[in-house]
């Protein structure tokens, strides 16, 4: 309760220093802030506080949170150099961001589906806004139109489900829903079913999972590259951990009516995502299939459900922000200087510039599943809680999936490292360099030594 | 008649008659205060809103885009499959399984009634959508604001 009380003033604060004469003010206090928000976060690691019944901040919001809060403020330390290069409002979009990570925590702690609403509601709103902050792009404009029209759309499907689930069981509260589901687990009435599968609907919209990933292309691609890598991690991030606590909290005695839609789910989702991204050919339409094809990989855990498939999720998760800001990153660099995101302008990079391109390889590689950085054993931990259910079908095609994924993203470290004749040197701000350093230590870190997240008792 | 008829401030109007019929709806439920407020809400604010914009954009037959046959034909299928669904599972709808039978009380849906849920259970969500407003606010002046030449 303290932190979201801390998390909402600090982005009231950020937006009043906007009228300070030092543009990035609001950064810096923003940066500040979310420190002092993650230490009083911590501080109430095995205290399971509940604020009203509404907000339950126990070890799984908390560790999800603090990965979230981490990546705003990678994304936070990019914006400062991102934001001499395109024209945004600076004290504006920090505390937008720091709004949509207000709504993410609500996403995760909700011990209500009030206020799951209420939080997807504040990330979506505030993520239209930031997706259409390039005001005089085309594609930004069309990108935040796209995401708030088809956004709208699934809230509807997601509020639906809500009422029906309400309509079933006479409570919003998660507690009092799992009671009814397992109480009346033999004689399940039709109009909990279809609640459960709008609310599904509803979410996989946010996780951007096949078949409802459409508006996630066009919108990754018009965004602003750095809201595009904070869509990308927080917001999935909050997206499936909010999916996973409702699903395994209420719903696992109904699981034989949803769990083969989970299942075809995250099999179209990974083959879309992956195959698609082969025949990409600009660096960011790339990845935002990518990142099409991890919710695939995710959905796993909530297909497999049992002890193990929260910390997969947890330790899936941190693994995949670190490496995704860290490539974003390089995606800016080299934007900014080329002015091109096609993966040619990526030609050469390894002559013009050794510490990006080494960087970049270490980040994809991660991405692909490489050990022994921490998207393999993300894959690996993922995978194993999936294999403990019994579904190995699955689990081969996502094996296989994993494949293609390692063939498209070994493509730009082919043309990274392949001779040109243009010899320009790519410049890297200090902070770039930073923050890119930091992810890729901490990806190599996590992947050496896997228990730092999984000892973690959720 | 909202979605059959061609002049678009005619929809408007016929809209208003969906909004009337569902305030009715919600005074059969007991809740009168919530028919008030959308008939006050929607049939006021929000109607003039929607007359406004489609005043401003100067909406027409010719300006309308077309979508093609085979896309109608996959839309009216998936939406009468949703209803397929929807209206199976509203029939054998069993109401006895709810604890309570607050539904049945007249005056549930008062002012007072009201009040009583939305600032003792409900407080929390409550105060927290002020900042879904802001959030919101925030965004129309970043939307609206003049560009710094």
């Amino acid at each position: 309760m303290t932190v979201l009380v801390l998390l909402s003033v600090l982005g009231l604060i950020t937006l009043f220093s906007g009228f300070s004469s030092d543009k990035k003010l609001p950064i810096y206090l923003g940066i500040v802030g979310l420190a002092v928000v993650l230490g009083f976060n911590f501080m109430g690691w095995d205290l399971a506080h509940n604020a009203y019944n509404m907000v339950v901040a126990d070890n799984y919001s908390i560790a999800f949170t603090t990965i979230m809060t981490f990546s705003t403020i990678f994304i936070l330390f990019l914006l400062p150099d991102f934001s001499e290069k395109v024209e945004v409002p600076l004290a504006e979009i920090t505390s937008l961001l720091l709004f949509t990570l207000f709504g993410a925590y609500l996403m995760v702690s909700y011990s209500n589906l009030v206020m799951l609403f209420i939080g997807i509601e504040i990330l979506s709103i505030s993520l239209y806004i930031l997706a259409g902050s390039k005001k005089s792009n085309t594609a930004s404009n069309e990108a935040a139109m796209k995401y708030f029209l088809m956004g709208s759309f699934a809230t509807g499907f997601l509020l639906f489900g809500i009422t029906l689930i309400y309509g079933a069981t006479g409570s919003f509260d998660l507690g009092t829903i799992k009671t009814f589901v397992t109480d009346h687990a033999a004689d399940t009435s039709t109009l909990l079913l279809v609640g459960v599968i709008l609310m599904l609907i509803g979410l996989a919209f946010k996780i951007s999972a096949a078949p409802f990933h459409f508006w996630a292309p066009d919108v990754y691609q018009g965004s602003p590259s750095l809201v595009t890598g904070f869509m990308a991690t927080v917001v999935k991030t909050a997206g499936i951990a909010a999916f996973f606590k409702l699903f395994y909290t209420c719903f696992i005695p109904l699981a034989d009516s949803w769990r083969t839609t989970i299942w075809v789910m995250a099999a179209l989702t990974m083959t879309i995502g992956n195959i698609t991204a082969l025949y990409q050919t600009t660096f960011k339409r790339m990845l935002a299939y990518s990142s099409i094809a991890h919710a695939g990989y995710l959905l796993l855990a909530l297909l497999a459900l049992n002890n193990l498939s929260a910390t997969a999720i947890l330790y899936y998760a941190t693994a995949y922000s670190l490496a995704t800001i860290a490539s974003f990153a390089v995606l800016i660099t080299v934007h900014q200087a080329k002015q091109s995101h096609s993966l040619d302008s990526f030609k050469g990079l390894a002559k013009n510039n050794p510490f990006l391109a080494v960087m970049a390889t270490i980040a994809l590689c991660s991405l692909a599943g490489i050990p022994p950085l921490a998207g393999f054993f993300a894959k690996f931990y993922l995978f194993s809680a999936v294999i403990k259910e019994h579904f190995y079908w699955i689990v081969v095609i996502a094996v296989l999936n994993s494949c293609v994924g390692i063939f498209y993203y070994f493509r730009i470290i082919v043309n990274m490292f392949s001779p040109t004749a243009e010899q320009e040197t790519i410049e890297v701000s200090s902070l770039y360099k930073m923050v890119i350093f930091v992810c890729i230590i901490l990806s190599l870190v996590l992947g050496l030594l896997p228990d730092l997240i999984l000892r973690c008792n959720l | 008649m909202v979605i059959a008829s061609k002049n678009p401030i005619h929809s408007v109007l016929y809209l208003i008659i969906t909004f009337f019929a569902i305030a009715g709806h919600y005074i059969m439920l007991n809740a009168q205060f919530l028919a008030a407020v959308h008939i006050i809400v929607y049939a006021g604010a929000i109607m003039v809103l929607f007359l406004f914009v489609i005043m401003l954009l100067n909406m027409n037959e010719e300006t309308e885009p077309h979508k093609s046959t085979l896309l109608k034909f996959a839309g009216t299928i998936a939406g009468g499959l949703l209803l397929l669904v929807l209206v199976a599972s509203f029939k054998n709808i069993n109401l006895t399984s709810i604890s309570g039978n607050d539904f049945a009380r007249a005056d549930i849906g008062l002012v007072k009634n009201l009040g009583q849920v939305l600032f003792k259970q409900f407080l929390l969500p409550f105060e927290v959508s002020s900042i879904l407003f802001l959030a919101a606010i925030v965004g129309v002046v970043v939307l609206a604001k003049k560009e710094a030449q």
